[in-house]
């Protein structure tokens, strides 16, 4: 009871934040039926995904301080999980979704345990290998398709079980309604217990035990809660796209991308990795779409992206939540 | 013999491997960042190779200079203009700057040269090869591998023999302590960015001869020197030699254990996931590295 | 406050922003919109430029504009003649090679710039998401490039392709090493079967490379080939070293390859390196048929042989195809290949399907290609037509192999395979390394 309380009280915010919340949710609610484009509304579907993605990473590596780079692999966890129970024994996406989170939850769990011997840059590096060794696993691997990747059988008629649906309106509601699970979640848990210890880590990992703080044990937690936040978001890739592979749903690229929109929306904040997501897909998707069919453009897009990055990164290492933070406290 | 054969091939590549991964380690040591963009160092080196060689009709051994130049320069940029201002943040903010100048540089590689593959087509090394014995090796990776002991050997006795490494070495044991002795540790760190910049160049200009360059050619060699430069401990030349040696000996060997032991399984697509999982294995059981000294 | 306020409302108000910019371009009458996805960025970037060219040529000089001196019906046209003359607008979509952005392209090109069918995607793990969202708008999809043999496996309903598939082209393999065991192949007596029986390849470990492996030993097997050592590398490793000797230690007379570029090209260095000497060396077309390929190489790969569907020798024998690379190359200074040929014949296709169906309507366009059956006689390629099969591939279809031959300093692509399209005598065997 406690517990639902905290997720829902709000109250320590600053009254331009409770505004800007309800304005945004407001303009979610009705968002699918402002007109917008299909591509505008798949856009939003990843904006919305990459923030559950981020603020999943926000335990772990915005409260935990830890930088965690290695996050896809859970995304094909639970991706596959999700696809490999609809074409192998027809299970729906409801049964088997959860199923992908404890999956994940049990898999981060024996990686978690050797991983977080390791501090700083070593644990960075040890992130991004496992996920590469159980990337490469899944490429090579004939059972799960191998490098061919999985094909999800497209049902005829809207399946609410399989989660088939024509329109992405469907599609928008249901990854949304996960965004504020996650939302609540996230502010539960940054009052809670853990969230407390993670920051005491965070600040002083020395002092944090000395106050009898298992630091480790306490990583381990946090690691897997961000952990299962990603799976969740990875059996919603597998339905939503009805193809995954290792290269999409496992690749580098993905885990760094995950890290880096929360990072530079401003880690260890409520806020940072929804902004983050928010400033970063949109411009991905519709600067390569514009750019991209133009001649003599090549990475152009990229260019404006990574100079972004860069200037955020090293003009407020807060991220673009500690920019507005700032200009706020003036 | 097979396994004799792949060993010597495996030291050989282990030593160009090293060689990239040197200035990662130069760099980690004096300021605890590891370099994202380092990859993208290489591909530049490796651009510069190509082009000088390509529009000044030289071969391309000639132009490592130039390739040493260029990432030396490139190393001094982005010290002057980007990592002075990430070392105020956080690890992970340090992290994601040099992530972003990665991009930056890549993509910037792609507007003005394209994404097409490119290659040295003529060179004295390129394609030849010497026998000795039952063995074959590649000249162009023969020479890379002596030039990278060369590269070691120079950067370990400026490290240990005169006064600018002794400088160098007291600002990575202890920054405040060095400044009070008066080190600019300032200019020393410009200054291990440049000779990581100008490593990685000539390593560039090395593996130009036997590989395509492109935009994205840094990610490849860039995983393992991350891998290596951590197996061997962050900061440490020693580690990255020794390390860079042993993941090129994995490599080799472990095909041809999947070979003598005639499992399809364990083939050859494996070879750089054992170079990670045993980089997993070795820092779960010493997790400051082989040679590391720093936590 | 006020400050604060304004602030909060640019956070959370980003989206909104990019919605208004992103406004949907209305086009002009009496065009049909038909919405291409090539990989226009990215790594594949060079060839999707390439498909890109050829697909807007086809549809503005063979289709939407009167050509006269070329032998063709659809020059004649000037516009699609059931439709009142109406002229095909492509509009392209880059999707860079990844599967998830190459679907969002699609669910644009159909919902906001409302395209009569969808064409492309040359990767075939693109095709299989972009083919997927056509399925689910039920919008018909013309693949004109993509060569992974369950694309039309999957009881899909919108979705044909005219390229032959992998299948195809390993069969046509298989079809040229029994032809040199009977002596049909030009310029080269038979070949005893023993010296051709032990087979070894080497594919990259994408979706492509391994299922050109498993075909390979299929069609080995029922040919009464064997295959002595099959192995799936990572195409982007530095380094090819143990690949090339687990290849050599096995001893093959035969080696097969399915490779991109820069893995093809370091492999051949690596095997020479080593002095490989089987007796045959096939490529899956892909890097192997790469104009860089012969370029970097030289007189190394004098003999080596690769399946290809489109070479410009092939003017020899077909005048048509003469004619069209003779303009495309004014144009553009290149020669049509088998990907930008595919491209062209994929436009084709479109053009004819949308004549047949007389209509913009999705039903009559899906029955239209169900029923098409283009003679070969009007396309760039050698094929015998497109004819459409149930599961929507093109039957009529049919695969080359060249092979590579020094002359006067100069590497010519020759036809070797079908037999009766051959165009010099074959090299064989493997005449070793210079």
């Amino acid at each position: 009871m406690e517990t639902l309380r905290d997720a829902f009280d709000f109250r320590d915010f600053s009254k331009p934040e409770k505004v800007g919340f309800v304005i945004f949710t407001l303009f979610l609610l009705v968002f699918p039926w402002l007109g917008a484009g299909s591509f505008v509304k798949a856009v939003v579907i990843q904006f919305l995904l990459f923030s559950l993605f981020g603020m999943g990473w926000n335990t772990i590596g915005g409260y935990g301080g830890q930088v965690e780079l290695g996050k896809a692999q859970y995304v094909g966890i639970g991706a596959y999980t999700v696809a490999l129970a609809m074409v192998w024994w027809k299970i729906p996406f409801w049964v088997s979704m959860p199923i992908g989170v404890l999956i994940a939850l049990g898999y981060s769990f024996i990686i978690g345990y050797p991983l977080f011997r390791l501090k700083g840059h070593y644990f960075a590096i040890a992130t991004i290998c496992t996920s590469l060794v159980l990337q490469d696993i899944f490429i090579n691997w004939k059972l799960v398709g191998a490098a061919k990747g999985i094909e999800l059988p497209i049902h005829e008629h809207p399946d609410f079980l399989y989660m088939q649906f024509k329109s992405d309106t469907y599609y928008f509601y249901f990854i949304m309604a996960l965004f504020y699970v996650a939302i609540f979640y996230m502010n539960w848990f940054r009052k809670s217990k853990l969230g407390y210890q993670l920051r005491m880590i965070k600040e002083d990992e020395e002092a944090a035990e000395s106050l009898g703080i298992d630091a480790r044990w306490c990583k381990i937690k946090a690691y897997s809660i961000a952990s299962a936040f990603v799976a969740v978001g990875g059996g919603f890739l597998a339905v939503y796209n009805l193809y995954i592979d290792p290269y999409s749903v496992m690749d580098l690229d993905l885990s760094i991308k995950i890290a880096l929109m929360a990072m530079l929306g401003g880690a260890g904040s409520m806020w940072g990795p929804i902004i983050g997501s928010a400033f970063l897909v949109p411009l991905d998707r519709f600067l390569g779409s514009w750019l991209g069919a133009h001649k003599g453009l090549i990475g152009v897009d990229f260019m404006i992206y990574s100079a972004l990055i860069m200037i955020v990164s090293a003009y407020q290492p807060r991220g673009i939540w500690g920019i507005i933070e700032q200009f706020r406290k003036r | 013999m097979i396994v004799l054969d792949a060993l010597l091939q495996g030291i050989l590549m282990g030593l160009l491997f090293a060689l990239v991964a040197l200035g990662l380690t130069i760099i980690f040591g004096m300021m605890d960042i590891v370099n994202f963009a380092h990859g993208e160092f290489l591909m530049i080196g490796m651009y510069t190779a190509y082009w000088t060689s390509l529009l000044l009709h030289i071969d391309p051994l000639i132009t490592l200079p130039a390739s040493a130049i260029v990432g030396m320069v490139l190393g001094l940029a982005s010290y002057y203009w980007l990592v002075k201002y990430l070392l105020r943040g956080p690890m992970i903010a340090q992290l994601f700057g040099t992530f972003g100048l990665m991009l930056f540089l890549r993509y910037l590689a792609q507007f003005l040269f394209g994404i097409d593959y490119r290659i040295v087509q003529k060179g004295l090394l390129v394609g030849k090869s010497l026998t000795v014995g039952p063995f074959i090796f590649d000249w162009t990776k023969l020479s890379a591998a002596i030039l990278s002991l060369i590269a070691f050997l120079l950067v370990y006795l400026l490290l240990h023999r005169t006064k600018l490494g002794k400088a160098l070495r007291a600002t990575a044991l202890n920054r405040e302590a060095a400044n009070y002795m008066g080190i600019k540790t300032e200019r020393m760190n410009a200054l291990a960015w440049m000779i990581g910049g100008g490593t990685v160049g000539i390593a560039g200009g090395l593996i130009v001869n036997f590989w395509y360059v492109y935009p994205t050619v840094g990610l490849l060699f860039v995983m393992i020197a991350f891998a290596s430069v951590a197996m061997g401990g962050f900061g440490s030349i020693k580690g990255a030699f020794f390390a860079g040696i042993l993941i090129g000996m994995i490599e080799m060997l472990f095909p041809v254990f999947g070979h003598v032991i005639g499992s399809d399984f364990l083939g050859p697509h494996f070879k750089f996931t054992l170079v990670y999982f045993a980089y997993f294995v070795i820092v779960v059981f010493r997790p400051q590295g082989l040679f590391g000294w720093k936590h | 406050m006020k400050m604060n306020k304004t602030f909060f409302i640019f956070a959370s108000g980003l989206i909104l922003f990019f919605l208004m910019v992103c406004s949907p371009l209305y086009a002009a009458e009496k065009e049909i919109k038909i919405g291409v996805l090539y990989p226009l960025s990215g790594a594949a970037a060079t060839i999707g430029r390439d498909l890109q060219k050829a697909a807007e040529w086809t549809a503005e000089e063979l289709v939407n504009n009167k050509k006269p001196d070329i032998d063709l019906l659809m020059t004649k046209w000037g516009g699609i003649p059931n439709l009142g003359g109406a002229k095909i607008k492509l509009i392209f979509a880059d999707h860079r090679g990844e599967p998830d952005r190459g679907a969002d392209l699609a669910k644009r090109l159909i919902e906001d710039d409302k395209v009569v069918g969808l064409m492309g995607a040359y990767h075939s793990s693109v095709t299989k998401t972009v083919s997927a969202v056509a399925e689910r708008y039920q919008v018909p999809m013309i693949n004109d490039s993509s060569t992974s043999p369950d694309l039309t496996r999957r009881g899909f309903k919108w979705f044909w392709r005219c390229t032959p598939h992998d299948e195809f082209f390993t069969k046509d393999l298989f079809e040229l090493l029994k032809g040199l065991s009977e002596g049909k192949v030009k310029g080269v007596k038979t070949i005893p079967k023993d010296q051709l029986k032990n087979l070894a390849y080497a594919c990259e470990n994408t979706e492509w490379g391994s299922s050109v492996g498993k075909v390979i030993e299929t069609y080995a097997k029922e040919y009464g080939f064997n295959v002595v050592k099959g192995i799936l590398y990572d195409s982007k490793s530095p380094d090819l070293t143990s690949e090339a000797r687990a290849l050599i230690a096995a001893k093959p007379d035969c080696m097969l390859f399915a490779s991109y570029l820069s893995d093809s090209i370091l492999m051949i260095r690596t095997l020479k390196g080593m002095k490989a000497s089987p007796n045959f060396f096939w490529g899956q077309n892909a890097g192997f048929e790469m104009a860089d390929f012969p370029k970097t190489l030289g007189a190394d790969i004098n003999g080596v042989l690769t399946r290809t569907v489109f070479i410009a020798k092939i003017a020899k024998v077909k005048r048509i195809a003469g004619q069209i690379n003779e303009l495309y190359k004014k144009k553009y200074g290149d020669d049509v290949t088998g990907a930008t040929g595919r491209s062209i014949v994929g436009v084709q296709t479109w053009a004819y399907v949308l004549n047949r169906a007389g209509s913009t309507d999705k039903k009559a366009i899906q029955k239209a290609c169900n029923d098409i059956n283009i003679p070969g006689y009007e396309l760039v390629m050698p094929w015998d037509g497109v004819k459409f099969d149930a599961t929507g591939q093109n039957i009529l279809g049919k695969g080359l192999i060249g092979q590579y031959q020094w002359k006067e300093g100069k590497n010519e692509l020759e036809i070797i395979y079908p037999f009766d399209l051959a165009t010099a005598n074959m090299i064989y065997p493997f005449p070793g390394w210079k």
